[in-house]
């Protein structure tokens, strides 16, 4: 199915020099460590703690409403460390989900309402399917679908996976528009 | 989208007549067919484990029981085990010089079992590897093992041997002459060579005895506690032991993953072949459909009423570096054409033999299955082709109008841009449907297919082929009737 248009009211939103558009609706602790690397959406009421460590998204990163991202932490003799977060291009998070991952590869889909625990390893081309809870220092090998409470490989995803996901995404930040209203006061 | 999480709604149909989405069908670019995954012989490129991502050769997979030596799994729900560091107190606390010892042991952060609930010691820091969990019958099972492969052997010489009586015209000169190498061996005195493996063996069959070891008594007598009995999965993941009891799980080496690539069964040319590394997601050879084979997506349909043309706009998109003519042909078409072919077939010209496997040659010359799709619509079929220009990678960073200067019929293309074009088709679902089925579309699609194969020295110019195939679309239920 083509995609269909997801309208956001302008006002908003903030669009940077570099085409992200981040809702003014969400909660971005430590914004110095957050770097969008550009073309990245980030809507209303979703959550980055960049006080905890760094987070950096790749291009084309979609991150929907009421998603928590937050780095790892590792307990140590000495205290806690956090790890940096690394997200690569072309990933979508989608609505209500928690990311507490060490590392979340380039072209991923996480669906809705997904738990990713602590420390987990998200390859390249891998997709968790809605609802899935992925226990901590879970390593998700490329081309795998995994899905569950706890997660577990259900499936393989296609070979053109990676090229399913950069049409996915780019489409995705093409079809997100203002809404009509807002263009007309504008 | 639809590839990832959406159910498939527009399906090709494979050589096999199995229908498939775009993105798990191959195109083979040397016998111009769509191929799926039944379609394709699958080989083991590599094997890697899944959470270390080291790659093992196929020997010492084969070694270990195709299991990863440093990974373990949790007897219990089957998630990665991680290692917990812990800080024992020394053994004589009164030492003032003693320190305490740090240790290991395994841990599951989904369910919460450690080694430490089964009694396995804890390993010390910088010891590798973890203690095997020995099968009490590991002896008798390698002899029986090895008694069958004995067997094996025998019978494949008795076979052997009955063949060689079988032939009556031999033309090997010792065998003429009589002298072959073992009646030489024993001319000269020497012993009769034999192989290891063909000596009888002492295996003692298995006796069955009359007690049962296991009393059943206490089943009777005491209450069951479901928490200490472990779960078929659980007991399935152990196969050497299958423990009734929690206390008796032990941590299971993680299973390899593969890295496979694909041969088109017809041709063997390989349809797609993955880069050695577990690490890597880039591929020597990638013949997938998605790439040559022009997508189609539904954009609109209208609600579907019985006896009403409703209005169908449907996205074409052309992924290949060459220009493309799309044509929209009846369902029929390709079956008229499919007949004629196979009374062709019928009489099979001489061809080249492939590199091996008659048999797989044998099987691919059975007829294709029936399509199970029951098609529930006309489609109004246009009369005019689409031409599609080439990908542009950059024309996605390209906001000036475009210039594009195709004669397209208004009624057809209603949209176009770059390599897509949206058209416009007519359906009327048929008479025959129910309220609510689900309505499936079908036509088949005709494409002009650049070859960039270079045949021959002289003719460098791109191939260019006619390539048809048959497409489902599934619209949604029937809303009602007119």
């Amino acid at each position: 199915m083509e995609m269909r248009d997801i309208e956001y009211n302008k006002s908003s939103y903030v669009e940077t020099s570099l085409g992200n558009k981040v809702s003014r609706q969400t909660i971005l602790c430590g914004s110095q460590n957050i770097v969008l690397q550009g073309k990245v959406i980030v809507q209303q009421d979703s959550i980055i703690r960049g006080d905890l460590g760094n987070v950096r998204t790749g291009r084309y990163c979609i991150i929907s409403k009421d998603v928590v991202i937050r780095p790892a932490h590792k307990k140590f003799s000495k205290g806690v460390a956090f790890f940096p977060l690394n997200i690569g291009d072309h990933v979508y998070i989608g609505e209500k989900s928690i990311v507490n991952a060490a590392m979340v590869g380039s072209y991923v889909y996480i669906g809705k309402n997904c738990v990713i625990g602590r420390r987990c390893q998200l390859k390249d081309c891998c997709v968790i399917e809605d609802n899935t809870v992925l226990a901590p220092e879970t390593v998700v090998p490329s081309f795998t679908r995994y899905s569950g409470n706890p997660g577990v490989q259900v499936d393989d995803v296609p070979e053109c996976q990676m090229d399913l996901m950069v049409d996915f995404t780019r489409s995705y930040y093409q079809h997100f528009v203002p809404e009509k209203r807002s263009k007309v006061e504008s | 989208m639809a590839y990832i999480v959406e159910p498939d709604v527009v399906r090709y149909a494979c050589m096999c007549g199995l229908l498939k989405p775009i993105s798990r069908l191959y195109f083979c670019r040397h016998c111009l067919h769509l191929r799926c995954g039944f379609c394709v012989c699958h080989e083991v490129d590599s094997l890697f484990c899944g959470k270390c991502l080291e790659n093992l050769p196929s020997t010492e997979a084969k070694l270990k029981k195709n299991k990863c030596s440093n990974c373990l799994e949790c007897p219990s729900c089957h998630q990665q085990l991680s290692s917990k560091a812990a800080t024992v107190a020394p053994k004589n606390p009164e030492d003032p010089k003693a320190t305490p010892k740090k240790v290991i042991y395994l841990c599951c952060l989904n369910c919460r079992w450690t080694t430490r609930d089964v009694g396995i010691p804890d390993q010390e820091v910088g010891k590798s590897g973890w203690p095997e969990h020995e099968n009490v019958h590991t002896n008798r099972l390698n002899a029986i093992m090895n008694h069958y492969k004995k067997l094996v052997l025998k019978e494949k010489q008795q076979q052997m041997d009955k063949d060689k009586k079988q032939r009556k015209y031999t033309t090997s000169l010792a065998e003429r002459t009589g002298v072959t190498a073992s009646i030489l061996r024993k001319r000269l005195g020497m012993t009769e060579l034999k192989n290891p493996l063909l000596e009888a063996d002492d295996l003692k069959p298995a006796v069955a005895s009359k007690e049962i070891v296991d009393s059943i008594e206490h089943l009777l007598t005491t209450p069951i506690k479901l928490n200490d009995i472990t779960t078929i999965d659980q007991r399935l993941k152990l196969p050497d032991w299958q423990p009734t009891a929690v206390d008796k799980l032990y941590p299971v080496h993680k299973q390899l993953s593969v890295k496979r690539s694909l041969r088109c069964r017809s041709c063997e040319h390989n349809v797609s072949k993955p880069e050695y590394s577990p690490n890597s997601i880039k591929f020597k050879i990638q013949l997938f459909a998605y790439y040559h084979i022009p997508e189609i997506r539904i954009v609109t349909v209208e609600p579907l009423r019985i006896g009403k043309q409703c209005e169908l706009l449907i996205k074409l998109i052309n992924p290949t570096q060459h220009q493309t003519t799309i044509t929209i042909l009846p369902l029929e078409h390709l079956d008229a054409i499919q007949q004629e072919d196979t009374k062709v077939i019928e009489d099979p010209p001489e061809t080249k033999e492939p590199l091996s496997f008659q048999l797989l040659q044998s099987s691919l010359t059975s007829h294709p299955r029936q399509i199970n799709a029951k098609v529930g619509t006309d489609v109004s079929i246009p009369t005019s082709s689409i031409i599609l220009p080439a990908r542009d990678d950059a024309a996605e960073y390209d906001d000036t109008g475009e210039t594009q200067n195709f004669q397209d019929d208004p009624k057809l293309v209603v949209f176009r841009k770059s390599n897509k074009a949206v058209i416009k088709l007519l359906v009327a679902p048929m008479e025959n449907l129910e309220l609510g089925e689900e309505v499936i579309a079908g036509f088949t699609m005709q494409h002009v297919y650049t070859s960039t194969i270079a045949t021959t020295t002289e003719n460098k110019e791109p191939q260019k082929f006619d390539h048809k195939m048959k497409i489902y679309l599934t619209l949604g239920t029937l809303v009602g009737s007119q």
